[in-house]
């Protein structure tokens, strides 16, 4: 039980189980030592440093990588999903931030995720599950000024949904780069149009940027090789 | 002096000469003879050499700068006659000649010149008979004329013309017209009265109008003179002018004294079968100083016609005032900006009642005050306008001074929905030193009476400012403004917050001329300023000639203002005020520029002691030298708000294209106070449906004109009799569609 992603693993109901067992990446073998530390500290909340601006919520960054060479149906998303932190306020926010490379510098088949701390990036987690997110792609060049505009409106708590957002993801591909954002109910279209309209003031889209609206339920039903995240759609 | 003075003569000389000919051709095409007018009465040829005349003005304006109220003068003429207008410029440059003393070599020009003048308007005359020997006679009489009387053939040739209209509109009275002429031109003659005093009549002649009387000249040779009704509208020489006959019915001054003799006058009769209506029994002159401009007519009946509901055009008209009302203790300060008044005008009592008279005259729904003097405020103004039914919030600026600024407003028609008082004094702000204030009110509009009464509509925002005065230091006008601004951003917001749209009216005295860097600021909401010279933004001097002058630079204000170059402020649940009060309580809301402030503090550089190290992903180290970047990226060159905001006035008046002038003093006009309004776009009301606010933008529906400097020095100046201040106040009327509510 010293996988680090043990905790997902607990609380995952969904098909990610069965592959869950599989072959370890490098990657994840030369985490091992630290999983212990990590799974200490999880157990406890983060908490806004003394004088520090707190956030509305907590939030935890993801990065995922598809490893290049395998066909991407016999990857686990788990596998490739990597937890990088969590944080609870403005200040602990940039230490992140400042410390990771620009979406736009990442190198292959990549993503950041932003979620609320106890949302899962995945469909199947029960905050997503009845959700969607809205999708928008992007010509490279773009990804690392959109990314940061969106995480900070959703991180300043300037879409007004109450607790709708569930979370960001930005996913680096070979001609595009794609940013979407996740809310928990997809079918409440007064959220999901404040949301689009927020998105467009805060990330300054040119007028004719394409904008799609997509629920979890609709990608889990059309991606048949369970490609597992955000962007491939 | 004499080559530039040579340029000027002959140069508006040869326009002449080639004018005279499309006037020409035009009057064969179209003779303006129908409708009893003279031939030179207006038609295409005189908009096209009124523009001409006014570009050439303008070059003269540059040379002869501090004569510009003599100067313009042709300019209210544009829309006279081209006889009369033609020659004018020439004359009055004749007429600064010789003010000016220049050799008796320029006297010999200005002969040359005059006749020169006389030949093709005399060829001209050669197509139209009645005038011929009018004609003959006033060319005698201007070659006989004295060089040091050259204003008289001017104010003759005005004369000419009255009597030319009548000529030709009642032909029998030929003889007779021509007999009263005889003993007008000996009139004239004898009047030698000095050039001052003949100058600012024929100044009167334009623009203090009679609406009722009769043509009349007296026969004392005083040449005071009353223009009538009939004449104008027989002639339509003052386009202007017949708006004020159709503005009778609005707000007007009562009459101004000293002009009461001038009705004495008297009446020159017209003959027996004349064109005009029989004389009217005399009745006590009032003169329309100021004129309301309705605009709403027109644009109203229209609007109903495309209204499918009328009974959905729910509306609420109300007007606004803003009035420098000149401080007394700054009048006192700056007794050299008033040597021209007469001491009872600077009387402080005697200003305090003509200006309780004029806001009476007005009652404004909301009043915008600046250089309110505090003790003033308190024994004088607050009692009267409480007792009129205002509610009053008054500023006091900061330091020594004792004045401040004073926003009022109706009770019955507005609540209070919040209240923001501004200092602009920050001491921790090394640009902001100086002791200016403002005032931005949150109004509800109120609808009903009574009990009856409810809120309805979208919010308002009424802003009241004065900027500082110094014309070096328009950096500090622009950091002063973006305070005023950023306060207006988020009453907006908050407004945005609970689903209403709030439209703003913004006045004061901004102490910038029109089309200034700062009014382009505010109009267009960017300004790009990067290098400008600071007493460039507000055009109140040109001081280029200074060796040394300071030149704007980014950033323009340090962050530690909060407030960015976006005119907003930089929020947070610590540093807003105004939003924090309308938050959930444990809300945690930042803005995009609030979360990019803390971006390198010191607790955001240290490594997160859990971040793993992932090559390419996490190994970034965040660059110190970057935020310097970040910093001149964040405060750019320009600086911009989100404001849309329109002036009532266009600084220019209407018919003439004479500069408005909201100011005057002894060392000259200009405009520099102003309402700013949320225009209402044709678009908002299309896209109404389309989940627009209904009731976005203030409709314009009419303002109290101004005046131009010209008529104001013949007022004496400023402060005079009628008006109290050395600022005149401006009046607005907007209409709110209150459908939303």
């Amino acid at each position: 039980m010293n996988n680090k992603f043990d905790a997902l693993k607990d609380d995952d109901s969904g098909d990610h189980d069965q592959e869950q067992g599989s072959p370890k990446d490098n990657e994840k073998e030369k985490s091992e030592e630290e999983d212990k530390d990590q799974s200490i500290t999880k157990k406890k909340m983060v908490v806004p440093g003394p004088g520090e601006h707190p956030l509305q919520y907590n939030y935890t960054f993801w990065y995922s990588r598809r490893t290049p060479g395998r066909p991407a149906s016999t990857q686990s998303y788990e596998q490739n999903i990597k937890q990088i932190g969590s944080f609870a306020s403005v200040e602990q926010f940039w230490r992140f931030y400042s410390h990771m490379i620009r979406p736009g510098d990442l190198t292959g088949h990549s993503d950041f995720h932003l979620f609320k701390e106890g949302i899962k990036p995945m469909w199947e987690d029960d905050a997503n599950k009845m959700g969607g997110k809205w999708i928008i792609r992007l010509r490279k060049g773009l990804a690392s000024r959109c990314w940061e505009n969106l995480i900070l409106a959703m991180l300043g708590e300037q879409f007004m949904v109450g607790e709708e957002i569930c979370g960001a993801v930005v996913s680096v591909r070979f001609q595009e780069d794609i940013i979407s954002i996740w809310n928990k109910t997809a079918s409440d279209q007064a959220t999901t149009a404040r949301i689009r309209d927020t998105l467009r003031r805060v990330l300054n889209l040119p007028p004719n940027t394409i904008m799609e609206y997509k629920t979890h339920t609709d990608s889990i039903k059309y991606s048949l090789g369970r490609l597992p995240w955000a962007g491939e759609c | 002096m004499i080559g530039s003075l040579l340029f000027y003569a002959l140069y508006p000389l040869s326009w002449y000469l080639s004018r005279r000919c499309t006037g020409q051709s035009e009057k064969d095409l179209s003779p303006k003879l129908i409708n009893g007018r003279t031939e030179w009465d207006g038609g295409t040829a005189t908009i096209i050499n009124s523009q001409s005349e006014t570009a050439l003005l303008d070059q003269i304006r540059e040379t002869m700068g501090d004569e510009k109220e003599r100067v313009e003068e042709p300019d209210l003429k544009d829309n006279n006659t081209n006889l009369d207008m033609d020659k004018e410029p020439l004359t009055v440059f004749l007429h600064k000649e010789t003010k000016n003393d220049t050799a008796p070599k320029m006297r010999e020009m200005q002969s040359a010149l005059k006749e020169e003048v006389e030949t093709p308007k005399h060829k001209n005359s050669d197509d139209i008979n009645p005038q011929q020997a009018l004609m003959e006679q006033f060319k005698c009489l201007q070659i006989e004329d004295s060089i040091q009387e050259v204003t008289c053939p001017k104010q003759k040739q005005t004369q000419t013309e009255t009597l030319d209209v009548s000529v030709l509109e009642a032909e029998e009275s030929k003889h007779i017209c021509s007999a009263d002429e005889q003993v007008l031109s000996s009139d004239l003659d004898e009047s030698k009265s000095p050039a001052k005093t003949t100058s600012e009549v024929t100044e009167c002649w334009d623009e203090y109008l009679a609406p009722t009387g009769d043509v009349t000249f007296n026969a004392a040779g005083d040449s005071e003179i009353v223009y009538t009704d009939s004449f104008l509208s027989s002639t339509q020489t003052h386009p202007n002018l017949d708006e004020q006959h159709d503005a009778q019915t609005g707000w007007h001054f009562p009459a101004g004294p000293g002009l009461a003799q001038e009705v004495q006058c008297p009446f020159w009769q017209l003959p027996a079968g004349s064109y005009y209506p029989p004389m009217e029994p005399t009745v006590p002159l009032e003169v329309v100083w100021r004129i309301w401009e309705d605009l709403d007519q027109s644009a109203a009946a229209a609007e109903c016609a495309l209204t499918p509901f009328p009974s959905k055009s729910a509306s609420m008209d109300f007007t606004v005032m803003s009035y420098n009302i000149l401080a007394q203790d700054l009048l006192e300060l700056n007794e050299h900006l008033y040597i021209h008044c007469p001491l009872e005008v600077l009387d402080w009592n005697y200003r305090c009642s003509l200006l309780l008279k004029e806001i009476n005259n007005w009652t404004p729904d909301i009043l915008c005050l600046q250089e309110v003097q505090e003790n003033h405020y308190h024994e004088q103004l607050y009692p009267f306008l409480s007792q009129l039914g205002y509610t009053c919030v008054y500023k006091r600026r900061t330091g020594t001074k004792t004045d401040g600024c004073a926003i009022c407003y109706r009770s019955t028609c507005f609540a209070e929905v919040a209240v923001s008082k501004l200092e602009f004094f920050r001491p921790e702000t090394e640009l902001l030193d100086r002791h200016n204030v403002g005032i931005v009110l949150l109004l509800q509009p109120l609808v009903g009476q009574g009990a009856g009464v409810k809120e309805m509509g979208p919010p308002l925002c009424v802003a009241n400012t004065h900027l500082l005065f110094n014309p070096r230091r328009g950096d500090v006008k622009l950091a002063q403004l973006a305070i005023m601004v950023a306060e207006i951003d988020t009453m907006i917001k908050s407004c945005k917050a609970k689903g209403q749209h709030c439209n703003v009216v913004l006045c004061g005295d901004f102490n910038s001329r029109p089309h200034t860097p700062l009014y382009q600021l505010i109009t267009t909401g960017k300004l790009y300023y990067q290098g400008l010279p600071a007493w460039m933004i507000s055009g109140q001097e040109d001081l280029s000639y200074k060796p040394a002058y300071h030149r704007l630079c980014a950033p323009l204000w340090p962050s530690s203002l909060g407030i960015t170059d976006r005119c907003q402020y930089i929020t947070s649940t610590t540093s807003s005020t105004f939003e924090s009060k309308h938050q959930k309580a444990g809300e945690h809301q930042y803005s995009h520029e609030f979360m990019l402030q803390l971006r390198f503090c010191p607790a955001a550089c240290v490594r997160p002691k859990d971040l793993k190290l992932i090559p390419g992903v996490t190994d970034n180290t965040p660059d110190a030298s970057a935020d310097k970047q970040q910093d001149v990226n964040r405060f750019r060159h320009s600086i911009s708000h989100r404001l849309d905001l329109k002036s009532v006035y266009k600084h220019v008046l209407p018919g003439s294209g004479c500069p408005e002038v909201t100011t005057l003093h002894s060392e000259g006009g200009a405009t520099v106070d102003y309402i700013f309004y949320t225009p209402k776009h044709l678009f908002a009301s299309e896209h109404k449906a389309c989940g627009r606010f209904a009731g976005e933008g203030l409709k314009l529906t009419g303002f109290l004109s101004l005046l131009s400097e010209d008529v104001l020095w013949s007022m004496n100046g400023l402060p005079n009799h009628i008006f109290p201040s050395d600022h005149l106040c401006l009046v607005a009327q907007f209409q709110l569609d209150l459908s939303s509510a």
